[in-house]
């Protein structure tokens, strides 16, 4: 039987190892988790310590055999305990704040059972099959893993309307879990089986709701508000000034200032306006052109040039990916040139109906190596940590855009020109609307 | 034709200034009578000066533009409203559409592109003219003219087809629509053309090249840009943006 309890108990080290070393956020729920996590390895090596010396009564001292059933006892109330403060805690952050009463009612049984397994007498009854601790000391024990697993199904009930699907499954399973494994020990006192219970249930809820992945995902969450947040400048405030100012210098005679203006505002309006993930190629173009606009102001050197097969105007494309890649190649391309040379933006059908765009550059090229680590980028978009800052983070997005809401086949790649510079190939399906 | 007699209310004075300024008034047989700065100036104006049109911001003090708009339409039933706003938002622009005002257009304005406007204004004026006149009157010629091109709207109709129709000069046509409508023949066609396609689109369920087809133009292509030009967005937007706006409408009633 030892053996069962080394094995989970390197089950819960794992668990544990995994855990720690995932970057999170410092909420309640992930501390109490933490701590249970602790306790829990506690539990468990003396746990493994019980099974081997309640074995031995005769060559254990009593002393030193109750003092680890003790312990063993104690910590598993206080794990208990933290798996009912767990699911509170989930509780709480869904359907608000639960009575105060209970919480300090949770926390008074704790005590009291503390009290019971440290004070209360060790009895030992010895079988055939091996031996355990019984009496009123262990009583206490089923006591609590009862009252805490009641409240937990209650808390569970009574919100059960609130509480998110994929929670309450969760806590429903560990629930039945514990459940099952006590009602075993209690029928067959020799199984010594209460520390797979606490493993499994453990085990549920790291694998429902605290895997490395979920606090990832939690994390990126969170800074991706801030950088929202930032960005919240009022845009009226934005368009009216801007407007302001265009009508100043039209009236002072300046009609260049107020187009350019104009092309600012309109760039800034359509980027702000689009709320749906896929728009048409007319919608993706308009927003392009008024980007290029300012920028061939700004370097009069800079050439564009548009070759739309105009059959393709009301096709569906995912928004915003054609500035970011004109943008990528401005950016390392035309600009080691001085901004002199030319964008040539073109769309057309391929024979098998599907739609490419290509943006081709005559800018400088990939320097060495560039093009390898960008292909290898773009093949391995998924398994890009999710980049907030950088160089590649436009074009990254874009791949992940297309890949997510057209299909894995489709997608972004480069390729080199013969006379210099880069092209990059975007690959659509072709859905049209309204035809 | 008389002249439109305009009133601009805007709280920014350089909004104002630049509408009087560098749109081209006195080609549109329009004149700036008046402005206000916020809504009750903006309801004594129109009670004073009876204006045929107002350019209405809707952010303004006191009280907001389409509750001048509301409250003004009581009096003045025959004023019409251009709403000029820096609002992108079609909660607002629906409100607007319920009000009945002519146009709805997102600053910043494109003072070129006014001119639509006030194109689409006075052939609308022109419309309602039209119902308003008794039958017995004995017809105008422009009134057969109109009537005949919203008939023969999707066939290939120009002046020269109507000149045979009606036995009148081509150039004579041309200023008719001058001087009776206020806009050119080729402006008044696209107009209506492009009301029958928007009725069209949100009635029924045909194709965009059946729509194209049915408001008189050949090649749908040519068809989504002229759309585009007027609307701003393209037809297939248009029905789905109004298509997607109609269930939330319809749980705003249900409240009510």
């Amino acid at each position: 039987m030892l053996r069962m309890e080394i094995a989970l108990f390197l089950i819960l080290v794992l668990v544990a190892y995994i855990y720690f070393s995932a970057g999170k956020k410092h909420t309640p729920l992930h501390k109490t988790f933490s701590a249970l996590l602790v306790c829990a390895l506690v539990h468990m090596v003396f746990d493994g310590i019980t099974v081997y010396t309640v074995n031995r009564l005769d060559t254990v001292p009593l002393f030193w055999n109750d003092l680890i059933h003790r312990i063993f006892i104690g910590s598993m109330i206080v794990v208990i305990y933290l798996f009912y403060r767990y699911i509170s805690v989930l509780v709480e952050e869904e359907a608000g704040k639960i009575q105060q009463g209970l919480r300090q009612a949770s926390f008074l049984f704790l005590v009291a059972a503390e009290m019971g397994a440290w004070f209360l007498p060790v009895e030992y009854t010895i079988t055939s099959q091996g031996n355990y601790s019984s009496g009123v000391f262990t009583y206490i024990c089923y006591a609590a893993v009862a009252f805490y697993l009641l409240l937990c199904a209650g808390l569970l009930i009574v919100h059960r309307r609130q509480i998110d699907h994929k929670r309450k499954f969760a806590i429903g399973a560990a629930l039945i879990i514990e459940f099952v494994i006590s009602l075993l020990q209690w029928l067959h006192h020799t199984w010594l089986i209460s520390g797979m219970g606490i493993t499994l249930m453990t085990l549920a809820f790291y694998l429902t709701l605290e895997n490395p992945d979920i606090l990832r995902a939690e994390l990126t969450e969170q800074k991706m508000s801030m950088l929202y947040l930032k960005s919240q400048v009022n845009p009226h405030f934005l368009y009216n000034t801007l407007d302001t100012i265009r009508i100043q210098a039209q009236l002072n005679g300046d009609k260049k200032v107020a187009d350019l203006l104009m092309q600012l505002v309109d760039f800034f309006r359509l980027s702000v306006k689009v709320d749906r993930s896929m728009v048409t190629l007319d919608d993706e173009l308009e927003l392009l052109e008024a980007y290029m606009e300012l920028m061939c102001y700004r370097y009069p050197e800079l050439q564009c040039s548009y070759d739309i097969d105009p059959d393709l105007g009301e096709a569906q494309v995912p928004n915003f990916i054609l500035q970011p890649i004109v943008e990528n190649s401005l950016l390392h391309g035309l600009k080691n040139k001085g901004y002199r040379g030319e964008v040539r933006i073109s769309a057309a059908r391929t024979e098998d109906s599907r739609m490419e765009i290509c943006v081709r550059d005559s800018g400088s090229g990939f320097a060495e190596g560039k093009k390898a680590a960008i292909d290898d980028m773009l093949r391995h978009y998924a398994r890009q940590a999710p980049k907030l800052t950088g160089n590649s983070i436009g074009i990254l997005n874009v791949q992940k855009r297309i890949k997510t809401l057209c299909g894995r086949e489709f997608g972004l790649s480069y390729t080199e020109n013969e006379e210099g510079g880069v092209t990059a190939h975007i690959l659509l399906p072709l859905k049209e609307e309204g035809r | 034709m008389k002249r439109l007699r305009v009133l601009l209310v805007d709280d920014e004075i350089m909004i104002r200034e630049g509408f009087k300024r560098l749109f081209d008034w006195e080609s549109h047989d329009c004149e700036v009578v008046g402005e206000a700065a916020d809504g009750m100036e903006a309801l004594s104006q129109i009670d004073v000066l009876q204006p045929d049109l107002v350019i209405m911001d809707i952010n303004i003090p006191i009280m907001n533009g389409l509750k001048v708009i509301q409250l003004s339409r009581i009096k003045h039933p025959a004023t019409a409203f251009i709403i000029v706003s820096g609002y992108d938002d079609f909660s607002y622009c629906r409100e607007a559409l319920r009000l009945q005002i002519t146009d709805y257009i997102l600053k910043p304005v494109n003072y070129e592109e006014f001119g639509n406007c006030i194109d689409n204004l006075k052939i609308s004026m022109f419309e309602r003219r039209m119902e308003e006149q008794p039958v017995l009157q004995e017809e105008r010629p422009i009134n057969g003219i109109t009537r005949y091109l919203q008939e023969h709207l999707a066939e290939d109709v120009s002046l020269g087809v109507l000149s045979e129709e009606f036995h009148l000069n081509p150039q004579y046509i041309s200023q008719l629509f001058k001087s009776e409508i206020g806009v050119n023949f080729l402006t008044y066609l696209t107009n209506i053309r492009m009301e029958k396609a928007k009725k069209l689109l949100l009635s029924t369920a045909l194709s965009i090249a059946e729509v194209s087809e049915q408001s008189g133009y050949e090649d749908y292509r040519v068809f989504t840009k002229v759309f585009k030009k007027a609307e701003g967005i393209t037809p297939s937007q248009y029905r789905r943006d109004f298509l997607e706006a109609k269930p939330e409408e319809r749980g705003k009633k249900d409240e009510l």
